[in-house]
Parts: C-alpha cells; structure tokens; sequence
C-alpha cells in the first residue's frame, strides 16, 4: 500500500486555542476515508493543513511524499471542496466549469454534463441568486468531475436534499469503482455514508480518538438487549461503552464479541443487534470527554 | 477499471497564464460593465456639451472649452479597477486555492491579469482620445480622454499616463486587499492607522520645516509625464508587498 498523506505529530494552534493536537496518521492510496467528528473538532482545520491553505505550528505533513505548503506539483493533484466555498463575484455555474478544467488535468466534460442534469443545476443563473442546495451541487460537481488523484469533501452538501445526497454518493462511489482514488469525506451525516467508507478517522477535541478500518470498526461494539439481570450478568467486567434502561430492561453497547461470547448471550436470553456507525461514535465521543474530565 | 493518468504536471507558466484566464473567465465585471459605464457617462456628457454649447453666444464658447478639460468624467474607472483588484484578491483567492493553486501562482497569476487589463484600458482610452482630438472634441468642443489630467502631449503620452495610473489603483487595491485577507478588519485599521500617521507626520515635517517647496521642485524637477513615471515606484513597493503578504495569508470561511 502507498501512503499519499503522512502527518506526524501535527499541532495547530490558534492563540490559545489548540484546534489540532499532536495527530499522526497516515492516508492510503485509493481508498474512501470518512474524517468525522462534532463541530469544532478541527476537521477543517486539519484539512486546510493538508492541503497546504494553512500553516502548521509545528509536526510534519507529507502529501505525496512532500510538504504542500507552497508546492505546486503537490497541489495540482489536490481538489478540495468546502462547505462555504464562495464564488468570484459575479460567477455562474458555466463559468466555474468552463475554468476548473485548466487546473484539474484529469476533468471529465461528460461526466460534469452529466451530474448537472442529475442536479439539475441551471447553469446561466448568476451564484449569488442561488439556493444553498445549488451552491453546494456546485462544489460537488467540481469535486467529483475534476477526478484529482487526492479529493477532499468538507461537509459538501449543505443544504442539498436527501434525494440530492444520494445522487452524491451514488455518483461517487460509482465512478470512484471506475476511477479510484483517494477521498477525504468530512461529515456529520455519519449513517448516510457509512456504507461508503472504507476507512474512518474520528477526531474530537484536536486529537484522533478513532483510526480504523470502516470494517474492523463495526465489528467492534454489539448492543446486548435483555433484562437487566441478565444483561449485567453477562457483561460483568467488560468495557460497557455505553447504557440504556427502561424498567427491567437494558441495552448495553459492549465491545466485539467472539462467536462463543455470541452464543453464551444467546443461550441467556439475550438478544444481540449490531451498533450503527453514528452510535458507535457517538458512544466513543462521548467515552474521550469522560476521561478527559477524568484526567482534568 | 481505469487508473487515474498522471499528467505531466504544468510548466510554472501554464500555471501563472491559467490564474490569469481565471480572472477573465467572467469577462462581465472585468470588461463588458467598465465599458458599457463608459459609453454611459459619455453619452450623459455628449447631452451635457450640447446643452451648453447650444445656448451660448459664440464669443463664450472659447471660455467654455476651457472649463471642459477640467472634466472627472473618466476618473471613475481607475477607481473601479481598484475594486476589481480588491475582489480579485479577497474573493477569487480562497476559491482559487481550492483548485489546488499556490499563493505564489496565484499572486502571479492575478498580476499578469491586472498588467494585461491595464494595457486594454490605456489602449482603449488612448483610441478614443485620438478620435476626441480629431473630431474636435466629438464635434462639440467636448473633452472626456484628453482632460487636462492626462497632459497636453501628443496620445502614446497619454498611453503612458493612462497605462501607469492603471497600474497604480491596481497593484494598491491588491495590496490593500492582502491585508485585508491576511489580517481581515483588524489589519485594516492598523494600516490605515499607519498610513494616515506617515501622511500627517510627513504633511506635519514638511511645514513645521518651512520644507513644502522640495515637494514643488521633486514635481517640477519631475515634470508632468515624470511625476507619473515615478508612480512606479509606489506601484512595485504594492506589488511586492502584496505578494508577500498574500505569501502567508490563509483563506478563511
């Protein structure tokens, strides 16, 4: 596997405020990473670092192997659509897609065509006139039609509507098969592309609590439903990452269970149902804050 | 299953003329409203010339001409490319950046475009002051491109005087607009702040030292097309400056 990013020990701070903290990690070629995490966590900010339009206060990131602060022939490879991306004064659409094939050698004309009719984007409207949901097509047609070796999405499709959306991920994903490459998709609709990630990076508070295959991730926790006599029972000393309770009832989200482990919860009467990839994160956010006032 | 083709990568030419294209890919804001205010205002003129000169007594009208050269008419557009500058800068930047440009090709970039503007302006101006001269102020008298502002020498004088003061509004909307993208309102103040004590300090230094008729002789030294060729001198120190500033500056939401 070839490593297209590497950052090592990368910090960011603003003033006082720390928005990245001493991450390391590294991104493998072709693959489709989902970088999550609440508001504010620092996915933009780590984002911008990678892309060279932010200065690092201290740590390393290599992007094809060099630093892409200032490096052209590292940044001609790199598109990055962001969420509030603002247009030249004055811009239609035709004007964005007339210019983004000077920069993105890879640009497919037909296929752009093609996701403008699915978004029915009209293209002759000036941009400052156009709905939110427009605006972001805008940013996602770039994004997809411009095929960079290295596509960032942050948060791209605000105020595109649920049918919209799934035109995005169905349009990625399907010329991502024909065409592969690497993607970085920051979001907070973790469920909608959970099936689309191969990788994920949570980040929360400037620091990577989760750095895993997509896979791996969601054989890591079981919710284990039953009541709750038997449900404590069977738990006993596990690692519970998280609880629900009504009445005699319980729900406890525990860590990956072996076959065995599978059978005995059966065999107790309880019933074992899998953990989404939102609350699986959700549980692990919320696990980081607890030891962080812990450690406080 | 295809796999994506490396592309030789772009020449660092083929990167600055690109950025340059960028800026004119909308040709709206940057030529065709310059050029429709123009032809506005010149209309508005022309009325206006009529109306005087068909209501005076032809003894009057030698007087009248006189005033006329003194017209702002075309003031307005040297003004309005310092916004466009302004908006190149703080607007086009961070979308630029998004398509995978450095702050380097872009500063570059963006300049060529401002170089070549400059010379469309000064040429175009340059055209329709030769017709005034040789039409007689377009039949009337009128003066709009050969105002007293531009000289009184012959047109590749005033290709000079046009092409120079372009140059100047657009190079400090770009640097001011550096400022503004690097260090947003904050940087603002503080440079206006810092310009308007360096401008009263120097007014302050020249009269408590009796000194303002060095700046009379620097212009007459300098004489008219000097004293615009040394606008240069301003228009580099922007230029620079606002490549270094832009160097370090980060887009922001």
């Amino acid at each position: 596997m070839t490593a297209v990013i590497e950052v090592a020990g990368l910090t960011k701070t603003f003033g006082s405020v720390t928005a990245v903290n001493d991450v390391s990690f590294t991104v493998e070629e072709n693959k489709i990473y989902g970088l999550l995490g609440r508001n504010g966590a620092g996915k933009t900010t780590l984002m911008q670092l990678l892309t060279g339009q932010d200065f690092a206060t201290s740590g390393s990131i290599e992007v094809f192997g060099q630093s892409p602060v200032e490096n052209a022939k590292v940044l001609q490879r790199v598109s990055f659509i962001k969420e509030s991306q603002r247009y030249p004064e004055d811009f239609k659409p035709k004007h964005v897609f007339k210019s983004a094939p000077w920069f993105f050698a890879n640009w497919d004309q037909d296929f752009a065509d093609r996701l403008i009719a699915d978004f029915r984007l009209p293209v002759d409207r000036r941009i400052k006139k156009m709905s939110r949901g427009q605006v972001s097509a805008i940013g996602v047609i770039v994004g997809l039609a411009s095929r960079a070796p290295l596509t960032f999405f942050d948060e791209p499709y605000l105020g595109l509507d649920a049918v919209a959306r799934q035109i995005f991920y169905d349009r990625l994903l399907e010329d991502y098969a024909n065409h592969p490459r690497t993607v970085i998709l920051s979001t907070h609709l973790i469920d909608e592309v959970a099936n689309l990630l191969e990788h994920v990076i949570v980040i929360d508070e400037g620091r990577i609590i989760i750095d895993e295959d997509a896979d791996t991730l969601r054989g890591s926790a079981t919710a284990v439903v039953g009541t709750s006599l038997a449900v404590d029972a069977f738990v006993g000393t596990r690692e519970v990452l998280h609880r629900d309770g009504i009445g005699g009832l319980a729900s406890v989200t525990v860590g990956g269970l072996s076959e065995k482990e599978r059978a005995d919860a059966r065999a107790a009467g309880l019933e074992l149902s899998p953990v989404s990839l939102q609350q699986l994160i959700i549980r692990k956010t919320n696990l980081s804050e607890k030891e962080f006032e812990v450690s406080a | 299953m295809t796999t994506l083709t490396d592309h030789a990568p772009a020449t660092p030419l083929q990167r600055i003329v690109r950025v340059a294209k960028l800026h004119l890919a909308n040709p709206w804001t940057t030529v065709v409203v310059p050029w429709m205010v123009v032809g506005i205002i010149f209309a508005a003129n022309f009325a206006i010339w009529w109306i005087i000169l068909s209501n005076l007594d032809p003894s009057e009208k030698v007087d009248a001409g006189e005033g006329l050269q003194w017209s702002g008419a075309s003031m307005w557009i040297f003004v309005y490319m310092m916004v466009v500058a302004v908006q190149a800068i703080s607007i086009t930047f961070p979308f630029a950046l998004g398509y995978g440009v450095t702050r380097r090709d872009y500063y570059l970039g963006s300049a060529l475009a401002f170089v070549g503007l400059s010379a469309m302006y000064a040429a175009g101006l340059t055209i329709l002051s030769v017709i005034e001269e040789a039409t007689g102020g377009w039949g009337l008298g009128g003066r709009m491109f050969t105002a007293a502002y531009y000289g009184d020498g012959a047109w590749p004088e005033r290709l000079f005087i046009y092409f120079v003061a372009f140059l100047f509004f657009f190079f400090v909307g770009a640097a001011v607009a550096s400022v503004w993208v690097r260090w947003r309102a904050n940087g603002l103040t503080v440079f206006f702040v810092v310009l308007g004590f360096i401008l009263i300090g120097g007014a302050a230094l020249l009269t408590f030292t009796a000194s303002w008729y060095l700046v009379g002789n620097f212009f007459a030294g300098a004489g008219f097309l000097g004293s615009y060729a040394w606008s240069l001198v301003l228009t580099a120190i922007a230029a620079v400056t606002g490549f270094f500033i832009l160097r370090r500056a980060t887009p922001r939401a």
